[in-house]
């Protein structure tokens, strides 16, 4: 008798095993699902503020995780002691109807009071050190300001003024100075964005109407995700962003270079190098394709310093000069600034004085090669579903490029360092 | 005033109502679509409730689906971002309010007058309009799938300015104004109704520390809703005013505050959250003291931890708002409260196991899921105290981290404990009860596809995935996780479809089930026959302790003495009083669904169209009286030839 209904029991437990089991299969053969280490995990965290955040979490998690064990062993074992063993012990007389123990309730309400006393405190603490950078390092920290557009990021640097235009703006990518702490101003331009960079620090939203700002420090030099974390409208999973933290040396060297006005490249003959061939970029993006390369994903840091530098044997400086006039033709320059080689543009739409020193375009989207502005500019509405780009440019000013122009653009565009 | 007296106190014979004309003609059909368009028996209305609940679980659950596929692969094509974001909204917003909300009004309704031995709830024809003003809400925020404007897709949280019309310019965002709009109407209604009822229509005895303790958590639950709906009111009010005439609510450029309708939607959204989770924890406790067969342990700790969390339920609605900047003060207070409401609720979780503790523990259905509840509850509360913490919640808000702890507290808390709900009640509903193993069989295959699907999902969040994004890239740690995760999901589907399949042959064809299926503690069970006869009890039930109906069954021969004087008394008072089916309940909210539609576009004429056949309804609701007819069944609830009508 006891057999029979165990087997029901047995047969019910293996198939749970088997479950698992395959489960395990499953995700044994990629790790990095266990560990949590990718671009943007809250687990490998690379600076103080971000290490507060999970410290307050690992205490949490232990916490809870030890009355999990407790009470989940406590139910387990009333689940199996007091079962109904067979159908005469469900139609036996009732157990004693009991209604209850005061203390022992009175107590566990003490228990629970001083579990969540020890969460408690750590999370005080680091409400507190995470708010905004302490005192004693003020004096050091740096200042930027992000400001949120559907569907890119805009940072001002208001300590690096320019003369004419106000101060440095960039987008897309936010440069910082690696171990000194950093206070973004948070600002958001039409709808609600959320400035998230996971292995820096917890997100922010970028509210409009509201000065908003966090803190931040990265320990050493390096590249970070980030993204928007607040539902934005159609594009908003792929409004995106990188920071990238640089030495003192190396931030003061890209200071420079971005104070200074766009790039000319100088009309000097052909060196005899074969030009890259823009006319012959692929056409057949599927949607939503993935916009980065291998290449570009085994080291991002220094492909991001390889985009510093310009590459002279490989540009075209007829086709950059064309590409330049296109800029202007096709009306491209009143909504985006090239300073230093033509007189337009508007601070609400992104800067591109130094675009080809960027490692991604379209938002964080995709990595910034020829390939990718070519896909980019050709077929903006695909790449960035309700983009501004597209519905007030290219449909309200009819424009339509040519494959020529492209090549032309993505050219003139590139030399942008 | 002494129409509606005569009606309920005089005998059978005395009392012959004038002719009535026109306009108060009284729908006296039993059967058919008149019969239910027009009824205001609360088990009719329940079981109305439940349908369309069960109907938009299914809506929701494909829309579900929808999402996962998406999302198997990095990259993929299978929806467009518009879609995507139209699939998530609804999904949020159906699930919330069209499925999990109107399936526990269905408890409600059924079952909690049953439990207080009362005959009916206290407004039958105001439970008819909550009812089909709940259609029409339903059809107002689905009404977009048929329209070129399509459905709403601004998120179920509908964060200015996200919904302006600058930055919404179609119709679909209205739908989800109006839609909600009178989804409150009907909620604050039938609250009222419940609260009414529970107050008012309790049998003799049956105080209210012996009140079963899914019908407390009606009570409280039914509190929040009149408490929070307004909140939700005015933000829907603001932002319609914003849309239709100009207003300067949330507009930005003229000063208006965005973060506004986080506060308000929030002193809403989060007692909704209770709203959603109390019912499942008072059926939780029905079911378990059922089958282990002792009462529930520690009663009063368990009503007042309902009503803390009823109450604490007001007063955290800023950690939903962690990243909004509100400063260290702020953040701290609402910090600390999130944690307090752990206590309550862990509470609750010592007393069911201190129920099952010593029991005898019947393994049927109901209490699979119910001890499923616990299990995934327990996990889903566990990661709600982790992002009580502000600075963890800095990095899980708006994450897949977050995703996965309201799934295991909606999912594995209300739909679980819903759907044991379903098994427990469905030989009281019907007559008729589920197959245990087929029963079993879609329990497991439920809590395997749902433990697969959502499990993971703290880790995709921890690992840096944000939440309503269409697509994501192949490079940052998330493909494994989303994979297992839509597997999962088929696997729930599966669950699910199993569970429908079985419910739905069990209605049809499924083994007869005797009174008092389970040897249940509760009053439900004591009506003389599954189904209950339209008059509930043959005779009003005397209560003498907190387990009435337990108490009965050990005292058979002082109830039975009780009840046949009490019979006598009944008789003498002209027998059962029954109110008359009225059709001006169904009038009044088609009235409302037709002014919802001229308020959407913005059309005067169809706007006075509705809003006079709203008030025209509610006008000839009154006129026409309460009136009824007297039934008179014997003690055991055979009916004696039936009384004519009046």
């Amino acid at each position: 008798m006891r057999l029979t209904s165990l087997l029901p029991t047995l047969a019910r437990r293996g198939r749970i095993l088997l479950a698992l089991g395959g489960l395990a299969l499953l995700t044994g053969c990629n790790l990095d699902f266990w560990t949590m280490k990718g671009h943007q995990s809250t687990i490998a965290v690379d600076g103080p503020v971000a290490k507060s955040q999970l410290d307050v979490f690992l205490v949490t998690c232990w916490v809870t995780l030890v009355i999990f064990l407790i009470v989940g062993s406590v139910l387990a074992y009333a689940t199996y002691k007091f079962r109904a063993r067979s159908e005469a012990d469900e139609q036996a007389v009732p157990p004693e109807q009991g209604h209850g123990n005061p203390l022992i309730e009175l107590g566990l309400i003490g228990a629970s009071v001083l579990a969540l006393v020890i969460i408690a405190v750590p999370t005080l603490k680091s409400i507190t050190y995470t708010h905004d950078v302490p005192v004693e390092e003020k004096a050091n920290a740096y200042e930027v300001n992000a400001l949120a557009y559907q569907w890119w990021f805009k940072f001002e640097y208001p300590a690096e003024p320019i003369a004419g235009s106000g101060q440095l703006v960039s987008a897309n990518e936010l440069v910082i100075p690696a171990g000194r702490p950093v206070h973004i101003n948070l600002r958001g331009m039409d709808v609600i964005h959320s400035f998230w960079v996971p292995k820096l620090a917890g997100k922010v939203d970028m509210i409009p109407n509201r000065g908003n700002f966090l803190w931040l420090k990265a320990d050493a030099p390096g590249y970070y995700w980030g993204q928007c974390a607040e539902y934005c409208g159609d594009s908003h999973a792929v409004m995106r962003f990188r920071v990238i933290a640089l030495g003192p040396k190396d931030f003061n060297n890209w200071l420079n270079a971005q104070t200074s006005p766009a790039r000319e490249v100088a009309k000097v003959a052909s060196t005899g190098q074969p030009k890259a061939q823009f006319a012959a970029y692929r056409s057949d993006w599927k949607r939503n394709e993935a916009g980065w390369s291998a290449q570009f994903e085994l080291n991002p840091f220094e492909s991001w310093k390889a985009h510093q530098e310009p590459d002279p044997k490989h540009e075209d400086a007829a086709l950059i000069a064309q590409g330049r006039a296109l800029f202007q033709s096709k009306t491209c320059f009143t909504c985006h600034v090239v300073r230093g080689h033509m007189v337009g543009g508007s601070g609400a739409y992104p800067d591109l004085t130094h675009v080809g020193a960027r490692t991604t375009i379209a938002g964080g989207l995709l990595e910034n090669n020829a390939a990718q502005l070519a896909r980019w500019i050709s077929h903006p509405d695909v790449v960035k579903p309700g983009n501004k780009m597209y519905v007030n440019g290219y449909l309200a000013n009819n424009i339509k490029l040519t494959p020529d122009d492209v090549s032309a653009l993505v050219a003139y565009l590139s030399s942008l360092k | 005033m002494e129409a509606t007296a005569k009606s309920h106190f005089t005998g059978k014979e005395e009392h012959a109502p004038a002719k009535p004309s026109f306009a108060f003609w009284r729908p006296t059909a039993k059967t058919g679509l008149m019969s239910w368009l027009t009824t205001v028996d609360h088990k009719k209305i329940g079981f109305l409730y439940g349908s369309f609940a069960l109907f938009f679980f299914l809506v929701g659950g494909c829309e579900a689906l929808l999402i996962r596929l998406q999302l198997i692969v990095p990259n993929n094509t299978l929806l467009t971002a518009p879609q995507y974001n139209t699939m998530f909204t609804m999904h949020g917003t159906t699930m919330i309010f069209l499925a999990v909300m109107p399936l526990g009004a269905a408890f409600f309704n059924f079952i909690m007058p049953l439990q207080i031995g009362a005959r009916d709830v206290a407004f039958p024809r105001l439970n008819a309009f909550s009812l089909w003003t709940f259609v029409a809400g339903a059809i107002i925020l689905n009404v977009g799938w048929f329209l070129p404007d399509g459905a709403p897709d601004a998120g179920w949280f509908g964060y200015a300015p996200l919904t302006s019309k600058l930055y919404n310019p179609t119709h679909a965002t209205d739908f989800w104004i109006l839609g909600l709009q009178l989804l409150g109407v009907a909620s604050i209604a039938a609250a009222l109704n419940f609260i009414v009822t529970i107050i008012n229509l309790r049998a003799p005895g049956m105080t209210m520390m012996r009140l079963p303790v899914f019908t407390w958590m009606t009570l409280i639950t039914s509190f929040l809703i009149i408490l929070s709906f307004p909140a939700i009111t005015i933000a829907l009010v603001e932002v319609m005013f914003d849309r239709q005439f100009g207003t300067n609510f949330f507009e930005v450029s003229n000063g208006g505050m965005p973060i506004l309708w986080q506060h308000l939607f929030w002193i809403f959204g989060h007692p909704e959250v209770y709203i959603l989770i109390l019912p499942a924890m008072g059926i939780v406790s029905e079911i378990l003291p059922t089958f282990a067969r002792k009462p529930l342990f520690g009663y009063p700790i368990v009503v007042f931890s309902g009503a803390s969390i009823g109450f604490l339920g007001f007063t955290v609605w800023s950690h939903h708002m962690f990243t909004t900047g509100m400063g260290t003060v702020a953040t701290a207070a609402f910090s600390l409260a999130t944690m307090t409401i752990a206590v309550p609720t862990g509470v609750k979780i010592f007393n069911w196991i201190g129920t099952l503790w010593g029991g005898h523990l019947k393994m049927r259905t109901p209490m699979m899921f119910a001890l499923g509840f616990i299990w995934m509850f327990m996990i889903g509360g566990f990661s709600g105290v982790m992002h009580s913490a502000a600075p963890a919640d800095a990095q899980q808000q708006d994450s897949y981290f977050v995703v996965a702890h309201f799934h295991y507290v909606l999912i594995g808390g209300s739909i679980f404990a819903l759907l044991g709900g379903i098994h427990y009640w469905f030989p009281l509903m019907f007559g008729r009860r589920v197959s245990e193993f087929w029963g079993k069989l879609s329990f497991w295959v439920i809590f395997i596809g749902f433990n697969v699907t959502f499990f993971p999902m703290h880790f995709l969040g921890l690992n840096g995935m944000p939440r309503r994004t269409f697509t994501y890239d192949g490079n940052m740690g998330w493909n494994v996780g989303n994979m297992i995760a839509t597997i999962g999901a088929l696997i729930l589907g599966t669950g699910i479809a199993i569970y429908f399949a079985v419910i739905i042959y069990t209605y049809l064809k499924g083994e007869k089930a005797g009174r008092d299926t389970w040897d249940a503690r509760t009053l439900e069970w004591s009506v003389p026959t599954n189904p209950p006869p339209e008059y509930n009890f043959a005779v009003i039930p005397t209560v003498h302790a907190r387990d009435a109906f337990w108490y009965e069954k050990h005292h058979q021969s002082e109830i039975e003495q009780e009840k046949a004087a009490q019979h006598q008394a009944e008789a003498a008072h002209g027998g059962i009083h029954m109110p008359f089916q009225s059709i001006y309940p169904l009038v009044a909210s088609i009235g409302a669904l037709i002014g919802a539609f001229g308020a959407i576009y913005h059309n005067l004429i169809v706007a006075l169209i509705g809003g006079s056949l709203l008030f025209i309804g509610i006008y000839l609701w009154s006129l026409e009286g309460a009136e009824g007819y007297h039934l008179h069944p014997d003690e055991d609830g055979h009916d004696d030839a039936p009384a004519p009508k009046h």
